[in-house]
């Protein structure tokens, strides 16, 4: 059984492809949501094989969502989408398949066919695509943080924390993710700093360091950071 | 004081003579000239009808004893400056002074040197006349009065200067002097009057014409607004015709007549080929053909009898190339004017002007059109397969639905494939966005509300085809379709003071100054309204960031119904 997730913000195509799907059969789908904000915690909750995702959804593109993913979790990806513009993009993104709607039963049935074939595979390197927002959920709103904004991210029982000035945001992406796509910097193995909003780094006893933010919040250095940290701080100040 | 009055009388009385002559050759227009002064052959008809006054000057002068003639020859020799210039002044008054030599006499020298003086003083005045004031100004009856009052008293010092053989030139001087200089002053000052009211009567003339030429204009211009179209010539040769009051008029393009109204129009017939050489050659060199009928004459190639003799041919050009030409033709016995003629030029000129302006819109009304079908092309494939995909969905749980949902697409493509140039009503451009908006209400059934509020009143409003739809479409693409929560769509048309507000609105905020294809949709909405009701009118946009995106379309209220 092939485990799915389904992600399209229409709920008609949503509901369309999983019928599809049932009838075609051999595929659990084990989660279906509307948005990469929800979808982000389903992956990661359910760690389905195979993620069916709509390319135009809102705030964040389908594309956008599997640069969120974590790339030890991530799943087989087929795009699904209306018109065949983004077809190229797609497979630059090493997309298992990719379907066009509305879905034809035969071509989904090859689709699963090709999954099962080699599903214990890997899925490949994902092309590095930049992450430039991180979707942050609120108790009430999910808000897109600009990694520009951010100072640092912290990890914990928890969950992730995304730091910013004006307070801390919850995010379903790891540590992982935001240290090689968003291009912020590991200081410690629960923190992550943005070089460009470092003020002065306090060097303290053998334990390591601490890194003053501009806005005054600190962040620990551990020690076996400390080194490339200095290198990435001087070689930023040796270019201004 | 006897004497003076007798001689006074005298001489006014033989200048009324050539008083009267004059007035009646200012009317010929064989001594017509441009504001710049006689040129040619005119300068030289110029020099003899003054060299013929001013020598009349001298014989119907009143003999005095010793050789003495009292005279007016000083108003012919002063005249001719001011109307020809110090040169015409120069030749006239030495060829009368040549003659007052060859009559003799004890004053000849002083009265030839006098002639010869004020005809260059007259044509200094022009000269400075022409300095200080402009082309073609003549001077009035006050400053020639003045300057013949001067340059008199200056021909008596001459007469007591240059008299060695007279007995007594300071007596002469004495007798003659007071009505000789009255006498010039006065035939001077109505001869300038007499010009002046000729200049006048030549602008108002002139004035008319130009009236004339804009009345035409304006009557073609509804006619030639789709160009030079062979349907609507003959209306617009029948107005040239009323309005010029020519005897035929004829419209042509570059190989064919394709109007003509007035006479000889049973012989020149339109459709027909082009026979006259004069207008092969407007066609040929761009330049207006003038047959004047008097050292040209119209030869007409298709009858003898044709009752027409001149012609003037105007090119009608279009980026510099010749399209066609007007013809203005006039009967034997009946010569244009060159107020006339000049008419001619000016409603060539016109005319090609509306012409080029038609081209213009014809071409922007493509362009716009070319556009919007690009436009449309882009956005519908998107549109189209989602739709289908929702059919395809609802099919499955309510066929009814999804036949509805088809009828819909069925009736939004229908709409999408009018001509998009043509007008829409209010009503046809709702029902448009109407089909649209079903389907997308099916696609996002959970997170879209539409709120639609119209004055009933406005639906027969006319707008340009695909007005609201890109408008709508596009509050779909960038706003409701980038929040994440449920998004709520307005559509309201209402009326303001003077005008209709038509507010398509949605509660995203996310619009950015589009720079793409989007926002190409929104300019060429904007555009085409423009176009239609003018440029004080058309799109605005209003984005509160996070909570609303307005696009307001303002349209003139149109006029109540009577």
């Amino acid at each position: 059984m092939i485990r799915a997730v389904v992600v399209d913000d229409e709920a008609l195509a949503r509901d369309e492809l999983v019928a599809l799907l049932r009838e075609v059969g051999g595929v659990e789908v084990v989660a279906s949501c509307a948005n990469a904000v929800e979808a982000l915690p389903a992956v990661r909750k359910e760690r389905p094989d195979v993620l069916f995702l709509d390319v135009q959804m809102p705030a964040i593109s389908g594309f956008e969502l599997l640069a969120m993913l974590d790339p030890d979790t991530l799943p087989r990806v087929v795009f699904v989408t209306a018109h065949d513009e983004f077809a190229v993009k797609a497979f630059e993104q090493n997309a298992s398949d990719y379907l066009l709607k509305p879905v034809e039963r035969a071509r989904l049935a090859r689709t699963l066919e090709r999954l099962g074939h080699n599903g214990g595979g890997s899925p490949g390197a994902l092309a590095a695509r930049a992450i430039t927002r991180i979707p942050c959920l609120g108790p009430r709103s999910i808000r897109l943080v600009d990694v520009a904004e951010v100072e640092s991210v912290r990890s914990s029982e928890a969950g992730v924390y995304v730091v910013t000035p004006a307070g801390e945001h919850f995010t379903e992406l790891t540590l992982r993710v935001l240290e090689e796509r968003a291009g912020l910097f590991r200081c410690h193995k629960q923190h992550l700093v943005n070089v460009d909003r470092v003020a002065e780094i306090l060097l303290g006893d053998e334990e390591g360091a601490a890194i003053r933010t501009r806005s005054g919040g600190t962040v620990p250095v551990s020690r076996r950071f400390l080194s490339a940290l200095k290198e990435r701080l001087g070689l930023s100040w040796a270019k201004p | 004081m006897g004497l003076f009055l007798s001689l006074l009388y005298s001489l006014v009385g033989a200048m009324s003579a050539f008083m009267a002559l004059f007035y009646v050759l200012s009317r010929a227009r064989i001594l017509e000239a441009g504001p710049e002064g006689p040129r040619g052959p005119t300068l030289v008809l110029y020099w003899i009808f003054f060299a013929g006054i001013t020598i009349t000057g001298s014989y119907l002068g009143i003999q005095l004893p010793d050789g003495v003639i009292a005279n007016t020859r000083a108003v012919g020799a002063m005249v001719s400056g001011f109307v020809g210039g110090p040169w015409l002044g120069l030749a006239v008054g030495a060829t009368a002074g040549a003659h007052r030599l060859w009559l003799g006499g004890t004053t000849a020298v002083a009265g030839a040197l006098a002639t010869v003086m004020e005809g260059v003083v007259g044509g200094l005045v022009r000269w400075w006349l022409e300095r200080t004031e402009g082309a073609g100004r003549l001077p009035g009856w006050r400053l020639g009065a003045g300057v013949t009052i001067a340059t008199e008293l200056v021909h008596m010092g001459f007469v007591v200067l240059f008299s060695p053989a007279n007995p007594d030139p300071l007596r002469v001087a004495e007798v003659i002097g007071p009505p000789m200089i009255m006498a010039n002053a006065m035939g001077v000052a109505l001869f300038a009057l007499v010009m002046r009211d000729r200049q006048r009567d030549r602008e108002q003339v002139q004035a008319d014409s130009s009236a004339r030429a804009l009345r035409t204009a304006r009557r073609t211009l509804g006619l030639l607004a789709r160009g030079y179209d062979a349907a609507r010539l003959p209306e617009v040769a029948r107005i040239i015709k009323e309005e010029t009051g020519a005897g035929a008029v004829c419209l042509t393009d570059a190989s064919q007549v394709l109007a003509f109204e007035g006479l000889g129009a049973d012989h020149h017939r339109a459709p027909g080929p082009i026979v006259s050489h004069y207008t092969r050659r407007a066609i040929e060199t761009g330049e207006v053909v003038f047959a004047d009928g008097r050292t040209e004459h119209y030869n007409c190639p298709i009858s003898r009898d044709c009752p027409l003799d001149s012609v003037l041919i105007a090119p009608l050009s279009l980026d510099g190339v010749v399209i066609g030409t007007v013809q203005v033709f006039e009967p034997r016995h009946h010569r244009f004017s060159s107020v006339n003629r000049s008419l001619g030029e000016g409603l060539a000129s016109l005319l090609s002007a509306q012409l080029l302006a038609a081209r213009y819109q014809e071409a922007k009304g493509l362009l716009t059109e070319q556009e919007l079908k690009l436009v449309q092309a882009q956005v519908n494939p998107h549109f189209l397969f989602n739709a289908l995909n929702t059919v395809a969905a609802v099919l499955r749980v309510d066929p009814e639905r999804a036949r509805g949902l088809l009828l819909h697409l069925a009736a939004f493509f229908r709409k999408n494939l009018k001509r998009p140039a043509a007008l829409a009503t209010l009503r046809e451009e709702l029902e448009h966005v109407g089909a649209y908006l079903e389907i997308e209400k099916a696609r996002f059934a959970d997170r879209l509300t539409v709120e639609t509020e119209v004055d009933p009143t406005l639906l027969d409003l006319k707008l340009p085809a695909f007005t609201l739809q890109p408008l709508v479409e596009n509050a779909f693409k960038h706003g409701l379709s980038r929040t994440l929560g449920p998004g709520t769509a307005r559509i309201r048309v209402r009326r303001g003071p003077g005008e209709v507000l038509i507010e398509i609105e949605d509660d995203a905020g996310a619009y950015l100054e589009p720079a793409n294809a989007d926002g190409l949709g929104m300019r060429l909405v904007d555009k085409r309204i423009k176009n239609l009701v003018g440029p004080g009118w058309g799109l605005a946009v209003a984005c509160v960031p996070g909570e609303l995106t307005r696009v307001t379309v303002r349209v003139p209220l149109p006029e109540a119904p009577a």
